[in-house]
């Protein structure tokens, strides 16, 4: 009933109100990481410039200067940028994704902390095995810094805009009449609520003689169920517009 | 249906077009910039659509409806129950070096008790297994260690130039060594916190490697250049690297053995501790760090062995000191 999808994490406010979680993948959270590597070793490269060439330093104390930048760049970045920008570093940014604590919280400096200590385990023994090997086992895809830090990345989803795919290119609703809404609202279930706008939005990439048949199919439940008197609608508008009516779409009022 | 879900957002639509006009506001501003008035707007707007977002939910499965509330409702949760500071930068950090520090080793002494003797005991077993056997130092220390006989290596280093000569030299083979150490010690920190077990048996094993090295060169006759040598930055790095398995056995126990709490709650609620010690391992590495790389390099030509050694003992003792005899609370 809340509308969750599969790995979701459902975290429950102080009100008692479900807020919905749902755990980044490992794709989007290495490309995330390519971003920031990429960053940080620009920022390395350029202040390696001036280090070694505008300030006047003997070599060894610039080798050493560079030698503690880069350790505390590649810690301190993600610490940095997941406090102050609420759990996002650029890369993350860019992809949709934060870090939030396992109740949806923003995290704390300890705890983005330790998930970027645990990163050397996570690292090991090369390109995040450890991390990566241990997120696919993971319910909520975290790797162990994210375990013992007891933190999740998100993926932020944009929010869905279904009219498109829906409506076609349909201008007028023959089901929004009074009577023919209130049969709507009473006799289809959530579930299959969420079952039309799925087929609705999966139509395009079904093959053509699939697509008829299915329409052809779930029109004809519908028509019946729902005592629908239009036999100039054909059954896939028929499951359009019924998608249409039960999400408020196309409607002119809106 | 109780309530028809066009009336629902339309009766609704302008709270939540205000909520997110606050949240604006209010993400980019602070407390003071607010005010009472602004927060406790913020906060009945917040209520208001939590239980929006729950009757929402009820009323319908629009996605777009039920998307854009779970995210104000997520914003507004984030930024109500987030987490503040408090006093300013400088006394804080008087507070957390001088107070919060040592207070967590202190608060976590069953912890840092458990790292050192693993630490110890494992230099107890390799000296006296070199001690019975003096072959099995071969056994237990890995071959590249095995170059030279103790007495010939103390020849060669003083009998050469000085190794570490420069300033420029020290700084940058400091900057090595703490940066190296202080990986291992996130690494050792992490084995220990996920498993317990290894944790305590790197530090045993360590211990093992370097009784071993010790006992060969006091049975060679050059326990006075070891303990010079190895002594001004090993009396604060050993302990650091000990220190950082002790606060993964703290970071562990939470994860492994959370108890009445949840696990989440378990962490959360060590991780303060576990912080504040990583935060004294690392400070302290970076200061053995620069001491491996320049005044333990020195031999006797440069600096007499015994005021090495005599260092080596005051830094010891300042650490252990600092740690944990007992303080009162500097108030900030």
């Amino acid at each position: 009933m809340n509308g969750g999808r599969r790995g979701d994490r459902l975290v429950l406010t102080p009100e008692h109100v479900p807020i919905r979680l749902s755990p980044a993948g490992l794709g989007s959270r290495f490309l995330a990481l390519m971003v920031d590597v990429v960053i940080i070793l620009g920022v390395l490269g350029l202040l390696g410039t001036i280090v070694r060439n505008v300030l006047i330093l003997t070599p060894g104390v610039a080798e050493a200067i560079m030698t503690t930048a880069g350790f505390v760049l590649f810690v301190g970045y993600p610490i940095w940028f997941e406090l102050r920008h609420q759990g996002r570093t650029f890369g993350k940014r860019f992809f949709r994704l934060r870090v939030v604590d396992g109740r949806g919280l923003p995290i704390k400096l300890e705890q983005s902390f330790v998930r970027n200590i645990v990163r050397v385990l996570d690292f090991a023994p090369a390109l995040y095995g450890v991390g990566g090997l241990v997120s696919l086992f993971d319910r909520d895809r975290r790797r162990l810094g994210d375990i013992l830090a007891d933190t999740l990345v998100v993926h932020e989803r944009v929010p869905l805009r279904p009219q498109g795919q829906i409506r076609l290119e349909r201008r007028f609703n023959t089901l929004r009449t009074p009577s023919a809404m209130r049969r709507i609202r009473q006799r289809v279930s959530l579930e299959e609520r969420e079952f039309l706008l799925t087929l609705c939005m999966r139509a395009d990439r079904l093959e053509e003689s699939a697509r008829y048949d299915l329409m052809e199919e779930v029109g004809t439940h519908y028509r019946k169920r729902l005592d629908i008197d239009a036999p100039h609608l054909s059954n896939e508008n028929l499951v359009r517009d019924l998608t249409a009516a039960l999400y408020n779409v196309g409607d002119p009022k809106t | 249906m109780a309530m028809d879900i066009d009336r629902f957002v339309e009766e609704r639509k302008d709270r939540w077009r205000r909520m997110e006009e606050v949240l604006d506001r209010a993400e980019h501003a602070t407390e003071q910039e607010l005010g009472p008035e602004g927060m406790r707007e913020l906060l009945r707007l917040y209520r208001l659509t939590s239980s929006d977002l729950n009757q929402a939910r009820s009323l319908t499965a629009d996605p777009e409806l039920l998307e854009r509330l779970n995210a104000l409702a997520g914003r507004g949760y984030r930024f109500i129950y987030r987490s503040r500071r408090q006093g300013g930068t400088l006394a804080r950090l008087r507070r957390f070096l001088g107070f919060e520090v040592p207070e967590a080793y202190r608060q976590e002494a069953w912890a840092v008790g458990t790292a050192a003797a693993a630490l110890l005991l494992g230099a107890l077993f390799g000296a006296l297994a070199v001690i019975a056997r003096p072959s099995a130092a071969e056994d237990l220390i890995p071959p590249q260690f095995f170059t030279q006989s103790p007495r010939e290596r103390v020849e060669q280093i003083e009998s050469q130039e000085e190794r570490i000569a420069t300033i420029d030299d020290a700084a940058l083979f400091g900057a090595q060594l703490y940066t190296h150490n202080i990986r291992v010690s996130f690494l050792a920190f992490s084995l220990s916190a996920l498993t317990l077990v290894a944790g305590v048996w790197i530090l045993f094993y360590n211990g093992i490697l370097l009784g071993a090295v010790a006992t060969t060169y006091l049975m060679d006759g050059a326990s006075l250049f070891f303990f010079a040598w190895v002594g001004p930055h090993g009396a604060l790095e050993l302990p650091s690297i000990a220190f950082a398995g002790a606060a993964g056995l703290v970071a562990g126990r939470a994860l492994f053995f959370p108890g009445a709490l949840s696990r989440g709650a378990s962490l959360r609620r060590a991780m303060p501790r576990v912080w504040r010690m990583m935060v004294g391992v690392m400070l302290f590495l970076v200061a053995a760090g620069l001491i491996e790389g320049s005044f333990s390099q020195f031999s006797a030509k440069t600096v007499p062995y015994s005021l090495k050694i005599a260092v080596a003992l005051v830094l010891h003792v300042a650490l252990l000191a600092y740690l944990f005899v007992p303080r009162q609370e500097t108030r900030a």
